[in-house]
């Protein structure tokens, strides 16, 4: 790892950084395409594609046809658009608490969508809006109770946005919609019970493209923000009073920052559960390829998270047919051991704080 | 030859004294039952009134709304359990914590595990042997084979329709389907009701099916299984599945909702359950009884 | 050109019970034009938040912070950026960032939103580092520089930010002596052939005469003396700030004031000017 990774680092950090944007998008960019272009192809069952696409043939009883834009086209692109909004929140969550270790779910919002799809689970009621359903809209409100709480408290203090108090309102939250959530499972039934721990482990099978649709404004907003913020998360980086130094508005920066992460983040988690690992590991792996100038590492992060999603659900829905691995399982098993292996070979020598 | 006649009687004696304790009391006069489908065999053989505290989930027979409730298999509460001075509790298999307390306690626990179709009538008889009511166990057991046997016959030269039965949903949309694998009592009442189980070669009672295996399955039935029934159940159901219109039960028009708690309660009205499935499975066959 | 007006700052909040804790008290500064400004005083004396509060980074509690007599509050952040550039103590990135990156990231105030920087930026950064003596060290990483080379390339970075004033944090305190040495050559250079206003904070007194033609003594938030360094680097006022007997000389060759600790000061003689000590 250490010399090629470094020998191309050197080369990427002496390209002017026009040129290494436009080679970070292009690069991340078609392997991602390509990503979403095979992965509806391979599957569990096989089909054919020439009826997939045979337009004469009635959609109604075309069975190859409904498999692959039905059941496996709409798993592809919510795995993308999980996968990059995870990988980018991951980014700026990282830049914003300035720890290498953090993730999009160390601030709570992961907790709060936990507890509102729970809450929507047990209490069986039916709450839809457009093509969002129950547990997705759920699982949204309770993120941006999360947000909204961990917010509050992190600008409570008459100095501005304090990072600490955000970290530790984000951890005590946790904790906090963790035991709710025990006590809710305590009043549900059997099935109630297995449906939200399987939710816990994430699930991309959204059978429809609605959810999709109503995740992508979401995190397109949230995207644009990431774009403006990319130059201010490098001097965050180097110090908030740094940064201060050399003109970052800084209390706004992070109020941008922590906002759209979590929306970034609500909208991932409504759409396809908590996958985990995907905001640790990706930016992590992004950031020894290309550096950690975040104009090159989010639009890298972000592409390379969709591809990585993408073949995560892969395996999550061939490796045991017909039952399904869950694909925060698969996210775990692969990004666990990696995530060990980083520690250990990075160690000391590595980013300081 | 003294000694040993000596040694012969002390053994007996020895013997004896082991039989006698081992034995639980031939009827228990105090239960206490946290499991639903146990609680509806009690008063099914008779012994209704021996029964002086419930599990939190208890709904049949409509005696139950009267007594106490002592918690379930989460949550059982030991203070409650005991307050009652059962003489058996009727507890989960898997309450290994319950069954130590009560040991100590010197309550007998009838220790219930959940099983096959086959299992519900073997706890019926047990559950008759342990409070005195055997002859009227017997006689359940028997109607309900009958029953059963009956269903059987009847769908017995019908074609048999693949089927996949569905415990539970997302409410408006066809994400997170449990289904019935092919294990367990709703697999074998589905299976004596002369459909086919689409997962019966999966070696589970329960597990998540995704909407590409519901497709590469082709069920030509989907039951679903509900507690409660809801406003317009049936029609919101076939809206959800309309997406995969390809799955035959869809084109078809053989989406059902089941309600009513004998679906879910492996217990004595099981049969009538077997019964519900087999008419919705074979419509053209007349039931022998009404 | 910039100036503190009894300026008073508590951290923690301010309060009157909290006045005997504030960190800087009714502090008073003066930065000419072209000068080099030293505070000079004990750890833990405030001279690191008179710094800041000159920087425009804390609020001061009382009093004002004017630059070109106009009140800091009313610059943007920005354009405050294009006048001061601070350089800190220590520099600990959370992340691996080049040296090269980091030279750059002085020029924000000069970029756009969603710029990217121009061959002019690159040129000026590289300029920076070349200024600064490290220009051989574009390519490395940060964290694997020795302590004064990221020094060299933070100051590097502030001059990047193109300002007409830098305040400096205690610039020779993680330094060794070769790199002491360095960094104040580097700094009257500037000060001498880019015309740049320096003010830095220190408690190391040769450092200070070495390099300041004004110096301003403070002593747990309150100013004790002011002026140039030969008015103000007496064994009074060292024994009053520090608890020190020392010898202050002339020294020929180095070419400035040098001062000699030759004993801890007996307690009780704080300020007291008639000492048999001075020479």
């Amino acid at each position: 790892m250490g010399a090629l990774t470094r020998a191309e680092r050197l080369v990427a950090a002496a390209a002017p950084i026009r040129s290494r944007v436009a080679w970070a998008i292009a690069g991340f960019g078609a392997v991602a395409v390509g990503a979403c272009v095979t992965a509806p192809l391979v599957g569990s069952t096989p089909i054919s594609l020439t009826r997939a696409w045979d337009p004469s043939l009635p959609f109604a009883s075309n069975v190859d046809a409904q498999i692959f834009f039905v059941a496996r086209l709409p798993r592809v692109l919510s795995a993308a658009l999980v996968g990059s909004a995870l990988a980018a929140a991951g980014v700026v969550f990282q830049a914003l608490l300035r720890n290498p270790l953090a993730t999009p779910f160390t601030l709570g919002v992961s907790a709060g969508a936990a507890l509102g799809a729970m809450l929507a689970i047990t209490a069986g009621a039916t709450l839809v809006i457009g093509p969002v359903g129950t547990v997705p809209l759920a699982s949204f409100l309770g993120s941006l109770a999360a947000v909204a709480v961990v917010y509050l408290l992190a600008s409570a203090r008459h100095r501005g946005f304090s990072t600490n108090v955000m970290l530790l309102a984000g951890v005590t939250l946790n904790s906090f919609f963790s035991a709710l959530i025990l006590f809710l499972q305590f009043f549900a039934d059997m099935t109630q019970t297995m449906r939200t721990v399987r939710w816990l482990m994430g699930d991309l099978d959204v059978a429809s493209y609605g959810p999709i649709l109503a995740a992508v404004p979401l995190v397109l907003i949230a995207s644009v923000a990431f774009a403006w913020l990319a130059r201010a998360l490098n001097l965050l980086a180097i110090g908030p009073e740094q940064a201060e130094g050399r003109g970052v508005d800084v209390l706004r920066a992070q109020r941008v920052a922590f906002v759209s992460a979590s929306l970034a983040t609500g909208a991932a988690v409504s759409l396809g559960g908590p996958i985990g690992f995907v905001g640790i590991v990706v930016p992590h792996l992004v950031r020894l390829l290309v550096g950690s100038d975040h104009r090159v590492l989010l639009p890298a992060a972000s592409l390379f998270g969709a591809t990585f999603l993408i073949g995560c659900d892969l395996v999550s829905r061939t490796v045991m047919a017909p039952l399904e691995l869950p694909v925060g399982i698969v996210t775990a098993v692969i990004g666990g051991p990696f995530f060990l292996w980083l520690l250990i070979t990075r160690g000391a020598g590595g980013a300081t704080r | 030859m003294k000694r040993l006649f000596h040694d012969v009687f002390f053994c007996c004696v020895v013997a004896l004294a082991t039989m006698i304790a081992a034995e639980p009391p031939s009827s228990a006069r105090r239960i206490v039952s946290l499991v639903p489908a146990v609680t509806e065999m009690l008063f099914a053989v008779g012994a209704g009134p021996q029964v002086v505290g419930v599990s939190s989930f208890d709904r049949e027979p409509v005696q139950v709304a009267a007594l106490p409730r002592v918690g379930a298999l989460l949550d059982p509460d030991l203070e409650r359990i005991l307050s009652l001075r059962p003489d058996m509790v009727v507890a989960y298999g898997t309450q290994e914590d319950l069954h130590r307390q009560l040991a100590r306690a010197g309550i007998p626990v009838f220790s219930y595990k959940h099983g096959g179709l086959a299992g519900i009538t073997e706890t019926i008889q047990r559950v008759g042997e342990r409070t005195g009511h055997v002859e009227a166990a017997n006689a359940l057991v028997r109607d309900i084979e009958a029953d059963l046997t009956a269903v059987r016959t009847r769908v017995a030269s019908q074609p048999r329709p693949k089927v996949l039965l569905v415990f539970g949903r997302d409410p408006d949309s066809l994400r997170n389907v449990f289904a019935s694998g092919g294990i367990g009592f709703l697999h074998d009442v589905l299976e004596l009701a002369g459909g086919t189980n689409v997962l019966s070669d999966v070696r589970r009672e329960g597990l998540q099916i995704s909407v590409e295996q519901i497709l590469a399955k082709r069920p030509e039935v989907v039951l679903e299984l509900r507690a409660e029934a809801d406003a317009d159940l049936e029609s919101k159901t076939r809206k959800v599945w309309r997406t995969l219109a390809a799955v035959p039960a869809v084109r078809d028009r053989r989406v059902h909702v089941m309600t009513g708690s004998e679906m879910v309660v492996p217990g004595p009205r099981i049969a009538r359950a077997a019964e519900r499935i087999a008419r919705l499975l074979h419509p053209s066959v007349k039931p022998v009884r009404p | 050109m910039l100036s503190a007006t009894e300026v008073t700052f508590s951290y923690g909040g301010a309060g009157a019970h909290e006045r005997s804790r504030a960190a800087v008290r009714g502090a008073s500064i003066h930065v000419g034009r072209g000068s080099v400004v030293g505070i000079l005083g004990p750890n833990g004396s405030g001279k690191t938040t008179l710094l800041k509060l000159l920087a425009g980074v804390l609020q001061p509690a009382t009093g004002a912070v004017e630059l070109d007599g106009r009140n800091l509050r009313t610059f943007s952040r920005i354009a405050l950026a294009r006048r001061m550039a601070i350089v800190p103590q220590e520099t600990h990135p959370a992340f691996d960032y080049t040296v090269l990156e980091m030279v750059l990231m002085g020029r924000y105030a000069h970029l756009g939103p969603f710029e990217l920087e121009r061959p002019d930026d690159l040129r000026i950064g590289r300029e920076c580092l070349e200024a600064t003596g490290t220009a051989s060290l574009e390519t490395r990483l940060f964290h694997t520089l020795s302590g004064g080379e990221k020094q060299r390339v933070v100051i590097a970075s502030a001059l990047a930010q193109a300002t007409d004033l830098l305040l400096l944090d205690e610039p020779s305190s993680s330094l060794d002596l070769r790199y002491q040495l360095e960094v104040a050559d580097l700094l009257r250079r500037l000060n001498r052939e880019r015309d740049a206003t320096l003010v830095l904070s220190t408690h190391d007194l040769n450092f200070a005469a070495s390099i300041c033609d004004s110096l301003l003594l403070i002593r747990e938030g309150q100013v004790l003396a002011a002026g140039a360094p030969r008015q103000v680097l007496t064994p009074g006022h060292i024994r009053a700030l520090y608890g020190v007997e020392a010898d202050v000389q002339e020294h020929t060759r180095a070419g400035h004031l040098t001062v000699v600790p030759v004993r801890a000061a007996d307690d009780g003689h704080d300020g007291d000017e008639g000492h048999r000590w001075v020479p």
